[in-house]
């Protein structure tokens, strides 16, 4: 797989372009699921996706409209599930927290910090029981690494050397906890991952392109069946959940950085830089905001579930 | 040819190899289960048999646990043990936020067929933080199932059916009956998980109990010679409740009891006793009864214990009491009260 940066502009501006319109419909109260935005993120879902293969899976936590996106999801079904509806990605039961589509091998999120983790170990140890190609992606938080069930998986799958790569995408706050109020000086990420035997990379969240390539490269050991943990650090331009832009506890990250890294910013210069036009890069932008604008329009029109739906559906069958 | 009669835990450990032998996506895990005598007997030379499909772990319960529902979701069949609930509460997200929500989260076609096999109750020296039987916990939680197998015959049928199940399944062992033996078919067969069992006809009244529970009322019958025709029910399903047995039989005697081995607070007999109480298709010619432990932790003395599970004594004169028999007047020997039966189930 060789960088393709027009592909994945493409991507991320789907992103930013269907966050920030689903946030405008969350502000007129359409949206009765509790959402958390990823604008901002968008160069860790995307560089972390477009090195898989499609064997591979991923899984996420409760910000995760990105990485499904960013795994090829559909829009329309993931725009419906935010609004409730039958034909959502989980006929309305889930909401935004809970994106699943195994279709495009994107298995499930959850929203309990970290519980995220033990699950997609699960998923690579099918993938070695089985002696399948893929291996498991997981998303999560700088928050949820603080969880014990973390450090446990991180020995357990180095124990049984499973293809899991486990992505922390720190973006500096738990909910609105800073890190320093969270970690001690001496808390060295690093140091413990590598002291369970698995691997540590560190990559700029901002940037497609160092995400992507370290994604590439430390795959090819994950497929050995030496797990990882790829850690990017990432503003969050929203809030914690909602779609609020509240500055008060923000230190580094602040509007002009955020502005100044912005991933889409930096991915749309390399292109420029390559040639293409600044108009093009427009034309995209308004064929992707009018696909939005469709998605929402279609959920809107689509039905909420029967009464019935409410019954069903607590055991497989 | 002479009836062939095994222990509790060998009906368990063979419904495991003969699941495992079927189906290539059961393993099982949990810590000691790779042991030559593994998990109390119930896992005992399955590593040797099946050296990549038996795994010890480590002491990380919740860690291996939800990898097991993580391989679960993708279509593995994994077989989790927890040799005291207590290790398994280590696991409460996974087991009850994530395997039990799973299907209906995600709008159906997501089960999660793993088997959660967690040991509870009581055993002479364990005391408070060893022999908790939290049916309630288990029983309230919605998407898992959760049966209580009462005898070796229907621990190896349940441990299949659990096994065959799209759904978690939670198999709450009572360690009690571990050396409790009855004549048990050697071939596979399944019993269902969601419906009780007669397990002896009555006109009288109907005695509804479960694991450790089960076994002093069998006992208890025993007292009663032929006073008093008790119909005695196996709950086998905790989650959900088998209603329809229980209606159908309490219509015909008029009576009830629930034997519960738990505490009084919050416990089966009285969610039981509630239902039949608010059913007015129901006659009843008493009021229910029921009788459990009291709302204390279990001690480890046995000067203690001895007041704390209700024995097959205490259950024999409370159903007599109904009928307004004089009690029986029987001391049980310090090894009747203390030590696990090791009878064997006609």
């Amino acid at each position: 797989m060789e960088i393709n940066f027009l592909q994945a502009y493409k991507k991320m501006i789907l992103i930013r372009i269907a966050e920030q319109e689903i946030a405008d419909h969350y502000l007129q109260n359409k949206i009765m699921s509790f959402v958390h935005f990823y604008v901002g993120q968008e160069a860790v879902a995307v560089g972390v996706c477009d090195a898989l293969g499609k064997e591979d899976k991923v899984m996420g936590n409760h910000r995760s409209h990105g990485h499904y996106l960013a795994k090829g999801g559909d829009l329309n079904k993931m725009v419906s599930e935010l609004l409730g509806k039958e034909n959502g990605l989980a006929r309305g039961k889930g909401g935004s927290m809970h994106m699943i589509d195994k279709s495009v091998n994107f298995i499930g999120t959850t929203p309990i910090l970290g519980s995220v983790v033990p699950l997609s170990c699960g998923s690579a140890f099918e993938q070695k029981y089985n002696k399948k190609d893929g291996i498991t992606v997981a998303f999560f938080g700088d928050g949820a690494f603080e969880e014990g069930i973390v450090y446990e998986t991180l020995n357990l799958a180095n124990l049984f050397k499973l293809p899991l790569m486990l992505v922390v995408e720190n973006n500096l706050f738990a909910v609105n906890s800073k890190l320093s109020d969270r970690r001690s000086p001496e808390y060295d990420i690093e140091k413990i991952v590598s002291g369970f035997g698995v691997s540590y990379v560190k990559a700029d969240g901002n940037d497609y392109e160092d995400v992507f390539n370290k994604t590439k490269k430390i795959i090819e050991t994950v497929r050995t069946g030496k797990p990882a943990v790829l850690e990017c650090i990432a503003y969050r331009h929203m809030a914690h959940s909602a779609p609020i832009f509240d500055e008060g506890y923000r230190e580094e990250d602040i509007l002009e950085k955020r502005q100044e890294k912005d991933p889409i910013k930096k991915v749309k210069q390399s292109l420029l830089d390559s040639g293409i036009k600044e108009e093009e890069l427009v034309i995209i932008e308004e064929d992707t905001k009018k696909i939005v604008l469709d998605s929402i329009k279609f959920a809107v029109d689509s039905n909420y579930p029967p009464k019935e739906s409410l019954y069903t559906d607590l055991y497989a069958s | 040819m002479p009836p062939r009669i095994i222990k509790y835990t060998e009906a368990i450990k063979e419904a495991t190899d003969q699941i495992m032998e079927i189906d290539p996506s059961v393993f099982v895990i949990g810590l000691g289960v790779a042991y030559k005598n593994g998990a109390d007997g119930t896992t005992s030379g399955l590593k040797l048999k099946y050296e990549n499909r038996v795994f010890d772990v480590p002491v990380s319960e919740a860690s291996f646990t939800g990898m097991s529902v993580g391989a679960a979701i993708n279509g593995l069949k994994p077989i989790v043990h927890h040799g005291r609930v207590e290790f398994a509460y280590f696991a409460a997200d996974q087991i009850f936020t994530q395997a039990a929500k799973w299907n209906y989260m995600f709008g159906g076609d997501n089960g999660v067929p793993i088997v959660l096999r967690i040991a509870v109750g009581r055993q002479w020296g364990n005391g408070p933080q060893h022999t908790q039987s939290p049916y309630a916990l288990f029983g309230g939680a919605m998407g898992l199932k959760v049966v209580i197998p009462s005898t070796p015959k229907m621990a190896k049928g349940l441990l299949i059916s659990a096994v065959k199940d799209k759904n978690p399944v939670i198999f709450l062992e009572s360690r009690w009956l571990y050396n409790t033996k009855q004549e048990v078919p050697a071939e596979v067969y399944e019993e269902s998980l969601d419906k009780a069992k007669v397990f002896k006809e009555g006109k009288d009244i109907t005695v509804v109990a479960y694991g450790d529970g089960f076994i002093a009322s069998l006992e208890a019958l025993d007292f009663l010679n032929n006073d008093v025709s008790v119909e005695l029910i196996d709950l086998v399903s905790i989650n959900p409740i088998d209603y329809e047995t229980i209606f159908n039989s309490v219509k015909k005697t008029g009576r009830l009891m629930c034997v519960d081995t738990t505490h009084e607070a919050f416990n089966i007999g009285s969610e039981i006793i509630s239902k039949v109480v608010q059913n007015s298709s129901i006659d009843l010619k008493e009021r229910p009864t029921s009788i459990s432990c009291p709302n204390v932790p279990c001690p480890t003395s046995t000067a203690l214990t001895e007041f704390y599970y209700p024995t097959k004594v205490d259950i024999a004169n409370l159903i007599l009491k109904q009928f307004n028999k004089p009690k029986i007047d029987k001391k049980l020997s310090f090894e009747e009260l203390h030590l696990a039966p090791g009878l064997t189930i006609l």
